[in-house]
């Protein structure tokens, strides 16, 4: 439901229970008791949820995630002019939806996966309103990176499954698989933001324009 | 009559507080900031939440229907 229908939804409902507000005794009658139950119960309710579920929807995208001037850093490093990056390579080249670019990535893809992602966020908020921010290069993510993200759309890949790397060891690939074997972080795909080690030779893509 | 006093403005504090919370879930949701969920949802919510538990407890503790009254008053008899 876009936001401006659920905001207008919003301002119905309270112009409505205005009225009840200001006459409370025209709930003595039958179409009084409907309107006050529609005012006061149905409508506050449901549009309690859509908002909350358009905030959610909303709380996935990239720009979303960037509002907060502590990531600009990362922000950047999605245009940074360098396949290595596996950022910039994924969102440049589409390989990650543009606008949820974050959130496919650092999501939870198991169980109530968003629904973990989205308290991740909320100590995110704790930290960048009451705790002392760290410096971009100092944030750690919760816990290593799970490979059953990147399986979540690379799992069946020619690319990935024939890749000649991933083949070279026929222990490679099960490894990965059983993420005991770390994508990211065993020397493979380390180069990921990198946020704090770009140096001065770094270039950044312009987006196309 | 107090009984109808009594619910009327029961009725008026809980529009007032689902009004005060719509609003702000209607500000949050223009409010394009992190932050703006978790006033949604601590602050809006609660205020709507307490207006409809206050607007259901209107309709449980209101005052008897005269049908229903009547009768109990026959029973008695």
């Amino acid at each position: 439901m876009p936001t401006i229908a659920i905001v207008i939804l919003i301002l119905f409902s309270a112009a409505l229970a205005g009225v009840v507000v200001a006459r409370p005794a025209i709930t003595a009658s039958s179409a009084g008791k409907i309107l006050a139950f529609g005012v006061l119960f149905f409508l506050p309710l449901f549009s309690l949820v859509a908002g909350m579920d358009n905030e959610m929807e909303r709380s996935k995208s990239t720009a979303f995630c960037l509002s907060c001037h502590i990531m600009d850093s990362y922000g950047k490093s999605l245009d940074i002019d360098d396949p290595s990056y596996l950022a910039a390579a994924h969102f440049q080249n589409h390989r990650v939806p543009a606008d949820e670019a974050c959130y496919t990535c650092h999501t939870n893809y198991a169980m109530f996966g968003t629904f973990k992602a989205k308290l991740g966020g909320l100590r995110h908020l704790y930290v960048y309103y009451l705790k002392k921010m760290p410096l971009p290069q100092d944030i750690k993510l919760h816990e290593p990176f799970n490979n059953r993200e990147c399986l979540h759309c690379h799992l069946g890949a020619r690319s990935f499954e024939q890749g000649a790397t991933h083949n070279a060891d026929p222990a490679t690939l099960p490894a990965i698989k059983a993420n005991t074997l770390s994508c990211v972080s065993s020397g493979c795909h380390d180069v990921v933001h990198n946020v704090g080690h770009w140096g001065d030779k770094v270039k950044f893509w312009d987006g196309g324009s | 009559m107090r009984s109808g006093d009594s619910l009327n403005r029961r009725l008026r504090i809980s529009g007032i507080l689902v009004i005060i919370g719509l609003l702000v879930e209607a500000l949050c949701l223009v409010w394009s900031r992190p932050i703006a969920f978790v006033v949604l949802v601590c602050l809006g919510g609660a205020l709507i939440g307490l207006g409809v538990l206050l607007f259901l407890y209107s309709l449980v503790s209101g005052p008897a229907h005269p049908a229903n009254a009547s009768g109990v008053a026959q029973d008695k008899h």
